[in-house]
């Protein structure tokens, strides 16, 4: 349980506050409603880059890490295919600075050549670090055009290809951020050693002057239902094979999200999941496997990923888990039932441990609508039936749903 | 006119306050440490064991022996286990490294009743048997063949090898044929020596009741495993550093890492070697970072870290860079080690570093599991909370002179060790 107060300034930009004393120290949560899904199909990986250049200095401050780290603050951020979110986490005397940085680049960036130039390599560098130089690093990049058509989704957060990300110029850049980068796109989250007081006059001061932009609509377009199986097969220079399966499931806004959530659960939540047990322990076919939902805002996927154990054809590997699929349509005990909902709810709990994660957690599910639902999560999760898991395994766990991708390794060359 | 050129005013930290653990003691002598605080209705059991892998004739076995603890005891398969505790929510995370072994349980308060039996039959009476032994086997050699196709993976292990040669446990370079020496009688054996009867300390966290507080205890008591405070360590020759050129053809980036056998956190020159190191890399605005990746655009990431144990450290440079640019991230490396022996840190860095280390160490006792985490270096160091205390002082009281005195005496180019491994 979160306890916490809502405000919302003029220009719309919300305010969450989560008041604890038991802490010295503050986070601060900004979540800005923009990820790789606004992307202009041929500059991909523009949202990511952007957010690097976050750090590059501001319209009146020419530093932000100097500043912050001086306050004894440290900070970092990440993006995704739907959102961008930035957090700090500071010694509460020195909350001020916080607001004076994050309210500086809210309202305008230095955008320098500079800057830019260094980002760019530095992003390209993470392409390589993490995509390319990494055995089966490039999975994502395979899977999502299989799997998307039509829907942004189709490309990573890290961009299409490094051409993107080279040829992104200051001009671009500087359209991202009037179009995003504003106070009614944006949630403010604090947690920690903050009273509301405190956080609505320093809010009034530092964020109320940012004027807000009209925001236009997303209009993005919807991906047609798939009809039958699509398969990419990879050779690569990688020590064994690996197997990934993915099904396209429901957005997170949708109700049924829980019980899609619950079906991965069954799938392969904890060592005694069914996958697990039935694919690594028990026939070997697998030396790991895991089952999980994306949980994109629009409508999203359900992956299933496995390292075939050597010696192992994919063929027969996949073959297998398209078995357990079959029996778990066949029904859920309420024993298991039982387990996985304990788990969502430990899961939940051992999310909370710090004021860092509660800020972002207030500020994700005020995204989805109301930061309340971070209270009600466990509520939400209890009341789903094994019927309902069941009803989704047969909707969505189906080879016409599904898209195959498979790395074959040196082995079978 | 709101003026958003100058920033608000600091303050400039003040003291530190380290919430107290209880410290007890179980009727054998172990030590009990408890930190009953917390927000969300969790807890967590460490226990520590002398079982890492200097306890071992090879690391494998040490590694293995931790690893494979929770797979089935008892009349209980490894799926029955699993079964009990994911029931629960619960789950068990197991760590071995150099010295200790730690088996821990995470489970939530509502159902920590539940979990402890559990707990209690995988430390009394694993089983580690024949099939359990035969998965793992073919799970760590095919995950360390990807491994070996890392770049990164593959500069950390060489780079080990070249400061503590190939018969320390952190040097031994790993191979397929490892694997044929696990069985179940050396894993037996390995666990009634290094589990049953050396016992070293045990650490409670989380939102505990009274009745709680007793059940764990008692749970506790009732293993009867021995106590042991003994200090497996030989000193090491220091080996001859060198440079290590590792071929990894059509690689796009090459790994980097430089560094050389350092000390532990009783030495005299922590303190300062601490607040060196993170100038040099070991923050977002460290030297490192401003100049090969904010200036050069060079690398992703790149950091330096002080690794320590209780007996013993080392010291490293770690980066992944593109491989057209490794000879200039080499050359800017030795730059900027170099300069901080011949060039005073400009007050306003070191002024800007010492906050921010105040305000990292607020963050890492930020919550009550990172709190129990700090305390359990401190015990198993044979540390007090002074040790907290005087390092907050020493960020108060060093000097621009004090840190290059510790550059030059530590920062010799010639005593590091390098590794490269690219195309």
């Amino acid at each position: 349980m979160i306890n916490f107060e809502k405000f919302e300034l003029a220009n719309g930009l919300k305010v969450i506050v989560h008041e604890d004393e038991s802490t010295p120290l503050v986070a601060m949560n900004i979540l800005y409603k923009v990820g790789a899904r606004d992307e202009d199909p041929d500059q991909t990986g523009f949202a990511h880059l952007f957010e690097h250049l976050m750090f590059g200095g501001s319209i009146n401050i020419p530093s932000y890490d100097e500043p912050l780290q001086k306050a004894g603050g440290e900070n970092n951020a990440f993006t995704n295919n739907d959102f961008t979110n930035y957090y700090l986490t500071i010694p509460a005397a020195n909350l001020e600075t916080g607001f004076w940085l994050e309210s500086d680049r809210m309202l305008s960036l230095a955008f320098t050549e500079k800057s830019l130039e260094v980002q760019r390599n530095v992003v390209i560098e993470e392409f390589r670090q993490r995509y390319l130089n990494q055995p089966y690093g490039d999975a994502w990049l395979k899977l999502r055009p299989l799997a998307y058509k039509v829907h942004p989704y189709q490309w990573a957060t890290i961009g299409k290809e490094v051409a993107h990300i080279e040829n992104a110029s200051l001009q671009d850049v500087k359209n991202f951020f009037k179009k995003w980068y504003a106070p009614n796109n944006a949630i403010l989250t604090l947690a920690g050693n903050c009273s509301v007081e405190k956080a609505k006059e320093l809010c009034k001061k530092w964020f109320e002057p940012i004027p807000a932009v009209n925001l236009v609509d997303r209009n993005l377009p919807k991906e047609p239902i798939q009809t039958e199986m699509r398969r990419l097969e990879i050779k690569a220079d990688v020590p064994s094979d690996q197997l990934y399966l993915a099904f396209h499931c429901c957005s997170r806004y949708d109700h049924d999200f829980y019980a899609t959530d619950l079906l991965s659960d069954v799938l392969s939540r904890g060592k005694s999941s069914r996958l697990y047990q039935q694919l690594v322990k028990d026939k070997k076919l697998f030396t790991d496997i895991g089952a999980y939902m994306l949980g994109d805002l629009d409508d999203s996927l359900i992956l299933i990923e496995g390292k075939i154990s050597d010696g192992v054809s994919p063929k027969e590997a996949e073959d297998a888990v398209f078995d357990v699929i079959e029996e778990l349509k066949k029904g859920i005990s309420d024993k298991e039932l039982e387990k996985i909902k304990n788990k969502a709810y430990s899961t939940l709990l051992f999310s909370e441990m710090s004021i860092a994660n509660k800020a972002l957690n207030l500020a994700y599910y005020e995204m989805l609508g109301d930061a309340d639902l971070a209270n009600q999560q466990e509520k939400i999760y209890n009341s789903i039936e094994s019927s309902d898991i069941l009803t989704i395994a047969n909707t969505i766990l189906t080879k016409e749903n599904c898209s195959v991708l498979t790395y074959l390794s040196n082995h079978h060359a | 006119m709101l003026n958003r050129i100058n920033a608000p005013e600091l303050i400039i930290p003040g003291n530190l306050h380290i919430t107290d653990a209880i410290v007890d003691k179980l009727s054998n002598g172990t030590p009990y440490i408890t930190i009953n605080s917390g927000t969300q209705e969790v807890i967590k059991i460490d226990l520590v064991f002398e079982a890492g892998s200097t306890y071992s004739t090879h690391p494998i076995i040490a590694n293995t022996c931790n690893r494979l603890i929770e797979e089935g005891s008892g009349k209980f398969s490894s799926a029955e286990i699993s079964e009990m505790l994911d029931q629960y929510g619960a789950y068990f995370v197991t760590e071995a490294g150099n010295e200790f072994a730690t088996l821990s349980l995470y489970t939530t308060c509502k159902y920590i009743l539940q979990t402890l039996p559990v707990l209690k039959t995988v430390l009394t009476e694993p089983t580690f048997a024949s099939e359990e032994i035969e998965t793992y086997k073919m799970q760590g050699k095919q995950q360390l063949a990807i491994n070996l196709n890392k770049v990164d993976f593959l500069a950390r292990r060489n780079f080990l090898n070249s400061i503590y040669g190939d018969n320390h446990p952190l040097g031994i370079l790993s191979k397929m044929e490892d694997f044929d020496q696990l069985s179940k009688d050396v894993l037996l054996d390995f666990y009634h020596h290094n589990y049953r009867n050396k016992l070293r300390a045990v650490f409670v966290a989380g939102k505990l009741s009274s009745e709680h507080e007793i059940a764990i205890k008692s749970l506790i008591e009732d293993l009867k495993f021995n106590h042991s405070n003994s200090n497996n360590y030989s000193e090491l020759n220091i080996l001859n550093p060198k440079q290590t050129y590792i071929n990894k053809k059509d690689s796009i980036q090459a790994a980097i890492r430089i560094g050389k056998k350092m000390f532990n956190r009783k030495h005299e020159d922590y303190y300062d070697f601490t607040i060196l190191n993170t100038i040099l890399g070991g923050y977002f605005g460290s030297r490192l970072m401003s100049n090969i990746r904010e200036d050069k655009g060079f690398t992703y990431g790149i950091g330096s870290g002080l690794a320590t144990d209780i007996n013993d450290g080392y010291f490293f440079i770690t980066t992944e860079v593109g491989a057209n640019v490794a000879n200039d991230a080499l050359k800017e490396i030795y730059f900027e080690v170099e300069r901080l022996q011949n060039e005073i840190v400009p007050e306003e860095e070191l002024n800007l570093v010492k906050n921010y280390l105040f305000g990292s160490f607020q963050r890492s006792i930020d919550g009550v599991f990172a709190l129990s985490d700090r305390h359990k270096t401190l015990h198993l160091n044979n540390l007090t909370s002074e040790h907290y205390l005087n390092y907050i002082n020493r960020l108060k009281s060093i000097t621009a002179d004090d840190v290059r005195m510790c550059a030059q005496k530590h920062f010799e180019k010639s005593s590091f060790s390098e590794v490269v491994v690219g195309p």
